[in-house]
């Protein structure tokens, strides 16, 4: 339970990461996005002072233009006004008056001098009017009963005030239908009579050729109304006198832009003005009026046309972002699934990991785990260990009593993680389950590596060392397949002699050899897997055969050897990490065995070698005992002659007196010999083997002794222990 | 043990007769010393009354075959039992000698 929830946990707060990892990249997106939509701002704002900047410039060029003509018609006035005054007696000359004005000013298309009625006793109606027409000049006169001057606006308005005046755009239909303003102003004569009106005509038509070309923008426009709102100058030219504000203010729907523009364009005022239009969506108008005329002069701009250049930068800008965001989106989600995956994967492994180490925890626990195992004996004291590395490794020991033997096993399998850790599970079924039959570590052995024939396509295998020790003699029988030798603990600390063989899974049909010894009172086996040996330290160096000698040195119970060594390893290796699975079994063998209760025979002889024929007697009284032919017991003779004679010859120095001591024990399969003598140290298993291939020439004569002992006895040990000189011979029945 | 040796027409028998251990090759290395002085002609070692042999014996029996090679002697080693067989194809022994 507590694992799940932590694994759970640990999910989440994964999941969290990994989302907030995402809220954040996110957010980073959003801020250049914010960005980004500032900078279009600015860029907006800072379009739109310079369309102000230049609207207003364009606006104030329009007027000047506009007032320029303005001037050019005033000034057409007041050049001939000095000498209308003098004209005005004498009414006949005022036609050449109107005449130059009309030729000495280009923005002049028409002019009169219409006498004010009444003020000429001769002439109450007189009013020559010159006017260009398709280029040439023609004069007319104005004082018709159809166009009956007095009646017109740009006669009565400048008597009125008493000044010059700009009339109200209005269509002429003297000289062709001409739309036109006119400027007029009242002549006075030396007197300060006001005698006649003295006429400017300007043509609308050619004031909006020469005036209010806008080139800032395609869809600017400039309009220029009269002072009572009509329009004298539009976008078209058809436009022109046919429209006021006020009709356009009805076109319009945008009642608030447009009453502010009418009040501000029609007092004469200086502004900006924004107007919603339907099809032209939103436009800056900008105007200004046009000093003594009364007109005013407007500029307007849609804001399409202001932000058009930016609206496409922005509109290629953002499609950009978007794209890019998209893009980023996409690349964060695949890196999301991805990480996601990943961890899934990783989950999935820790699950499996987990799952393998319940799986290989369940098997230990079915290892003897408790110590002392056997509480109730006195005669063994044991103790094991598995220090598991970081991943699942593959070591294992494992014993158990049967029939008053010892049954016990170490094994290491290559490899690590889950096929390892398999492979130690089955290794270790199958020693329980075959060792229940079978009491030769030998066949044990021999029976895992056959059933382990399908594993070898694998290319893994197993070092393994079976024994079995019988607790009443000490007799020891072991196997070892391929692991590194155990520790024995006889009066000293060495390595055991194993035959190496092969390891388990390597080859199916391999016959694997045994060996024997004897184990006395006190005797300890420690069977290790290499994860000791070869711990290693931060300097790489390895803790080695010589430090774990050094700690198994003291006389200790079989737990704190456990211990000591456990300590010495940690101290060894500092902070370095356990690389390999470290395994030990201790064997403390405390039976006191030193009379048999199966030896069956005895015999002591004197270091003299008359005294040889006595063997005969005793291998005959045993071979007897135990039912054996006369070939077995001759082999058997022969063995015992070889080795007591050797001891007889040269264990003792000469002439002092010595005795050999040798017994037999029978056993159920075999026979064994222990020869003892308290001579100097002499190891006969360590004589190299006579070369039974030689010609005559080439053939020693010595050598033969030991080599007939070792034939024909199947297990051979020397050892020197307490003064003695101890070997012990096996032969197999 | 017992040797008896006999010479006849330039073949010399040496017949073993009992156990030919450690103690009895002691004794048999003195009484086969004339045939070393003169190991030449036929050697034969006649083993029908042998029951036994060691190491010790085996020795005696290369120490001849040594000699004879030495002088062009030819050993010939007579009617051993099965056990002893056993014991000479251990050793290498039947190939070093003719056995009949």
């Amino acid at each position: 339970m507590k694992e799940g929830s932590l694994r759970e946990f640990i999910k989440t707060e994964r999941e969290k990461k990994t989302w907030g990892r995402m809220a954040l990249v996110i957010l980073a997106a959003v801020i250049l996005e914010a960005t980004s939509f500032m900078q279009l701002r600015f860029l907006n704002q800072s379009t739109r002072r310079e369309a102000e900047i230049k609207t207003d410039k364009v606006l104030s060029t329009a007027r000047y233009e506009i007032m320029d003509v303005v001037d050019q018609a005033e000034q057409a006035v007041r050049d001939n006004m000095w000498i209308t005054q003098w004209c005005l007696d004498n009414p006949d000359s005022l036609i050449n008056v109107t005449r130059r004005i009309v030729e000495d000013n280009p923005v002049v298309v028409g002019s009169t001098v219409a006498l004010v009625p009444g003020y000429n006793k001769k002439l109450p109606f007189y009013a020559p009017y010159s006017y260009l027409r398709d280029g040439k000049l023609h004069q007319t006169s104005l004082a018709t009963e159809k166009y009956n001057y007095p009646t017109h606006e740009w006669f009565i308005e400048p008597l009125e005030v008493g000044m010059g005046y700009w009339s109200e755009p209005y269509l002429d239909t003297n000289g062709g239908n001409i739309k036109m303003t006119t400027y007029s102003s009242p002549v006075l004569d030396p007197q300060g009579v006001t005698g006649a009106v003295i006429t400017a005509d300007v043509s609308l038509e050619w004031l909006s050729k020469h005036v209010g070309r806008l080139d800032i923008y395609p869809k600017a426009f400039s309009v220029l109304v009269s002072r009572k709102g009509t329009v004298m100058i539009g976008p078209v030219d058809s436009l022109a006198m046919k429209m006021s504000l006020q009709d356009m203010a009805r076109q319009i729907k945008d009642e608030a832009g447009m009453s502010e523009l009418i009040e501000g364009m029609l007092a004469g005022k200086r502004g900006v003005v924004s107007i919603h239009t339907r099809g032209r969506g939103t436009n800056f108008v900008h105007y200004a009026p046009i000093p003594r005329t009364g007109w005013s002069m407007a500029v307007v701009i849609p804001e399409s046309e202001i932000y058009k250049d930016v609206r496409r930068v922005s509109v290629v800008c953002l499609a950009l972002q978007v794209l890019g965001l998209f893009m980023l989106i996409i690349i964060l989600l695949s890196v999301a699934k991805g990480w996601m995956d990943y961890q899934k994967a990783r989950d999935e492994e820790d699950k499996l990991e987990s799952e393998l180490q319940i799986g290989r925890d369940i098997q230990m626990s079915m290892i003897p785990k408790v110590f002392p195992p056997f509480p109730e004996r006195n005669d063994i004291d044991i103790a094991a260990t598995i220090v598991p590395a970081k991943m699942v490794g593959g070591d294992l020991y494992d014993f158990y009593m049967r029939d008053e033997k010892l049954f016990f096993c170490i094994g290491d399998v290559s490899g690590k993680g889950v096929p390892a850790s398999l492979l130690m599970a089955v290794t270790r079924s199958l020693f329980r389950n075959i060792s229940a039959q079978e009491e030769s570590p030998a066949k044990i052995v021999e029976g895992i590596n056959k059933s382990m024939d399908t594993m070898d396509e694998n290319g893994m295998f197993v070092t393994f060392f079976c024994g079995v020790l019988y607790m009443q003699s000490g007799r020891l029988r072991y196997c070892n397949a391929g692991h590194n030798p155990p520790l024995i603990f006889t009066d000293h600390i060495h390595e055991l002699e194993v035959l190496p063989n092969l390891p388990l899974g390597v080859e199916s049909s391999m016959v694997f050899e045994e060996q024997e010894m004897n184990l006395l009172l006190d005797d300890a086996l420690y069977l290790y897997t290499d994860g000791i040996s070869e711990a290693e330290n931060p300097k790489h160096e390895l803790f080695g055969l010589e430090r774990m000698i050094a700690v198994l040195g003291e006389r200790r119970t079989a737990w704190e050897h456990m211990e000591a060594m456990k300590e010495a390893i940690a101290d060894f290796v500092e902070d370095a990490p356990q690389s390999d699975d470290i395994t030990m079994l201790f064997i403390h063998y405390l039976n006191d065995n030193s009379e048999p209760k199966t030896m069956a025979r005895h015999l002591v002889l004197h270091n003299n070698i008359q005294q040889i024929p006595q063997l005969a007697e005793f291998v005959e009284a045993i071979a007897e005992e135990k039912g054996i032919d006369q070939a077995m017991a001759m082999s058997l003779n022969l063995a015992l002659e070889e080795a007591v004679t050797n001891v007889i010859l040269y264990a003792y120095p000469d002439g002092i007196d010595g005795l050999v001591d040798i017994e037999a024990f029978i056993e159920d399969d075999c026979l064994r010999f222990i020869l003892s003598d308290s001579g100097k140290p002499f190891d006969p298993t360590a004589a190299p083997d006579a070369d039974v291939t030689l010609g005559v020439d080439e053939r020693k004569i010595g050598g033969l002794g030991i080599y007939l002992v070792r034939n024909i006895m199947d297990t051979v040990s020397y050892r020197y222990e307490n003064g003695k000189n101890i070997l012990t011979m096996i032969k197999k029945i | 043990m017992e040797v008896f040796i006999e010479n006849e027409n330039n073949v010399t028998t040496a017949r073993f007769v009992g156990r030919l251990d450690t103690p009895a090759s002691q004794e048999v290395t003195k009484s086969i010393e004339p045939i070393l002085e003169n190991p030449t002609g036929t050697i034969v070692l006649d083993c029908k009354d042998m029951s036994y042999i060691s190491s010790s014996g085996l020795r005696i029996f290369l120490t001849i075959r040594k000699a004879a090679a030495a002088k062009g002697g030819n050993v010939i080693v007579k009617d051993i039992n099965n056990d002893i067989r056993q014991v000479f194809m251990m050793t290498g022994f039947l190939n070093l000698f003719e056995i009949q």
